[in-house]
């Protein structure tokens, strides 16, 4: 045989291993993509329990959403959730609702479509700790009253109607953030403010009815 | 036969570098050691990059008794029931039959005993309990429990004069002496932790400015050029902050040196600015950056705009007003919260505006807001932390606190201000808690203006003509602000 022609056979041969070896890692990767998949689904989750009991008696809420105009940067909405015999569930259909959105044009959704409640524990002192999934932060628009909306949107619909919840902590992707979309600090536990809402605060409407 | 003659005395150097090379020494130096009472200066050497300390000349001062076998060529250090052996070259003691590893071995050199610095807390604090603390690569040793605050410098030029601010948490004494290029700062307090050993600055007034104790007395040595003919020290905050200024008699200082006032940032700030505006810094910090683009247009991204109109506003003040402006970013970078924060802590700024661009999902609105950090933000958090007790330190982000009143201020001029400037358009003064404030020691406010989703807005912030009339209406607050009695608070 000649010797170019071994050459060629040479040069062809690495060639066709190098490619080999390419396709195999494709392959190798495809799959630990379809792995990663699977984990990110998480087959071993535990199914998920009802937020409340056939037999559990309606309640009226009021759920803060960001105001499309005017002076107040939040606006209340009445809605009718359940009275679950647990806090923690009654706190997860306030968010429910606060996700859903407002019913009427004047007011905006408050959380990116794509954010998600991971997880919600409240804890001995009052302080309502939620977990939002990246998207939360992600997705966000930004602006600073947007930001500003998002968070007391929360803050004041879960403390408002629910007197348990003194404070809320809000966590993102399962790890304390220093701000939610770079502004409004969630270094710690935010309080109640009414006062940007169009809601009186519960204390000085009692005042008011004395 | 010629590579013979040229091998041979490379195997021999090779060979000498690997017997002797273990033994690289380097200078020497003295290292402090603070005990509660009193102190040690020791000889430290250093060793293959291993700083050494004299273990005998250390346990003699703490009277710790001990043999030294000559024979055995080990020393045995004791403490009523426990015992420490160390023998020559090894890195590992023996701790009442306990072994122990140092990460360099123990030395014997013409009868002094040298040990790798980690020998005082791996070893001596167990044998003796007493407790030692360094920071790596500072020559210093804290013992026990001794007092050790931090000492901050920092320098910068000042137009015609270079300052050197020193900041520490407990009062200080200090004692100016020059000596011709050399001025030396005596600082009457022992223990001292300088955050750095010197500073990385260099101007026409000065070629170094380093931290030295060596001798167990902390001064700061400058370096000084011909051009400074004067100095002055002024105190502030009750002797624990001091500014040194290096002055030249080319420049004529138009005000004299304020006496100590217990609030440390505006009290002591002569320069050349007249005295009733006391606006003398003023850092611009414009919004986001880098990967951090911010709420985004059809047109433009708020990082840029942000950065666009800062300079504008840089140009216009400096014009008008003649203060000292720093913008915390002049290029497309990102950067944290803190640091834009820092940027106007570190230089001692008597104003810090943050700039945004606004993003509402109504299109139609085009309101702005002037936000002040939200009162009260973490009061109660950090109250119940203190569970009742008088806080010596408060958290980071509290510094807001400490302007509170006068950023409200602020906040209220700009707003008429800007209202009086672009009539129609709304600029509502707000709370927030806002990261880039919370730690701002000085008035700071943060001005979101318009609406970047509303297509006619977003076009007019883009537009130069309106960027010129709103940075001179900022400039116009600034100027009343800095004429205002809420400014100096």
């Amino acid at each position: 045989m000649p010797r170019h022609i071994k050459i060629g056979l040479i040069v062809f041969g690495i060639g066709g291993a190098i490619a080999m070896g390419f396709f195999v890692d494709i392959v190798g990767r495809v799959r630990s993509m379809v792995n990663e998949r699977e984990t990110e689904e998480n087959p071993f989750k535990p199914p998920a329990q009802p937020l409340y009991a056939p037999t559990d008696p309606p309640m009226t809420v009021k759920i803060f959403f960001p105001a499309a105009s005017g002076d107040s940067l939040l606006v209340a909405e009445d809605q009718t959730i359940f009275k679950s015999a647990e806090i923690a569930n009654r706190a997860r259909q306030i968010l429910q609702k606060i996700q859903e959105g407002p019913g009427r044009d004047t007011m905006l959704a408050p959380l990116p479509k794509e954010a998600k409640v991971q997880d919600l524990f409240i804890s001995e002192q009052g302080t309502a700790f939620i977990d939002f999934s990246d998207a939360m932060a992600t997705a966000h628009p930004g602006g600073i009253l947007n930001e500003l909306t998002t968070i007391y949107s929360i803050v004041d619909s879960l403390t408002y109607n629910l007197p348990e919840i003194k404070q809320v902590k809000i966590l993102i992707g399962g790890v304390e953030k220093e701000t939610l979309a770079g502004h409004c600090l969630l270094l710690l536990p935010l309080e109640m403010d009414l006062s940007i809402t169009n809601v009186i605060p519960h204390e000085e409407k009692t005042a008011q009815l004395k | 036969m010629r590579a013979a003659r040229i091998g041979i005395p490379l195997a021999a150097l090779g060979a000498a570098l690997f017997i002797f090379g273990g033994l690289m020494h380097a200078a020497d130096t003295s290292i402090p050691i603070y005990f509660p009472n009193s102190k040690l200066i020791v000889k430290a050497e250093t060793f293959n990059r291993a700083t050494y300390v004299p273990i005998k000349e250390i346990i003699e001062f703490m009277g710790v008794p001990y043999t030294d076998a000559l024979a055995l060529e080990t020393l045995t250090l004791r403490s009523g029931n426990s015992r420490l052996l160390m023998t020559k070259n090894s890195a590992l003691m023996s701790y009442n039959n306990q072994i122990l590893l140092l990460p360099s071995p123990i030395l014997r050199e013409e009868g002094r005993w040298l040990a790798p610095i980690e020998f005082l807390t791996i070893g001596l604090t167990r044998l003796t309990g007493t407790e030692f603390r360094y920071r790596p690569g500072t020559p210093r040793i804290f013992a026990d429990n001794v007092d050790s605050p931090e000492l901050e410098m920092n320098a910068q030029t000042l137009g015609p004069i270079t300052r050197l601010t020193l900041r520490c948490s407990v009062p200080l004494k200090l004692d100016l002496k020059r000596d011709n290029q050399r001025a030396i700062l005596a600082i009457d307090r022992p223990a001292l932790d300088p955050v750095r050993e010197r500073l990385d600055h260099r101007d026409r007034m000065v070629r170094s400015i380093a931290f030295d104790d060596s001798d167990g007395d902390a001064k700061i040595i400058l370096d000084l050029t011909r051009d400074v003919t004067d100095m002055r020290l002024t105190a502030a905050d009750n002797n624990r902050v001091f500014f040194l200024d290096l002055l030249t008699k080319k420049e004529p200082v138009t005000e004299a040196a304020p006496p100590p006032v217990p609030t440390p940032a505006p009290a002591a700030k002569p320069d050349v600015i007249p005295a009733q505006r006391k606006v003398r810094v003023v850092v611009i910090d414009p919004g986001h950056g880098g990967m951090d683009t911010g709420a985004k247009s059809a047109s433009m991204v708020e990082k840029d705009f942000t950065l666009v109109f800062a300079r504008k506003l840089r140009t216009a003040l400096q014009t008008r007003l003649g203060p000292t402006v720093l913008l915390t970013r002049d290029s497309d970078v990102a950067l944290d919260n803190e640091a834009r924060s820092a940027v106007a802590n570190n230089n001692q700024a008597n104003l810090f505006i943050s700039l945004h661009a606004g993003y509402s999902a109504n299109k139609l609105d085009d309101g702005s807001s002037v936000f002040v950090m939200k009162d009260n933000f973490g009061q109660a958090f950090t109250t119940a932390a203190a569970g009742g007790r008088d806080q010596l330190f408060l958290p980071w982000y509290l510094g807001y606190r400490i302007h509170h009143q006068a950023s409200v201020s602020a906040a209220n001029v700009l707003q008429e201000e800007l209202s009086k400037a672009i009539p129609g358009s709304k600029f509502a003064v707000r709370t927030a808690p806002l990261a880039v404030l919370s730690s701002a020691t000085m008035p700071s406010v943060l001005l979101e203006i318009g609406n970047f989703n509303n297509p006619v807005n977003a076009q007019t912030l883009a537009d130069d003509g309106f960027q010129k009339t709103l940075a001179d209406a900022l400039v116009n607050a600034i100027l009343r602000f800095s004429q205002s009695p809420q400014a100096a608070n």
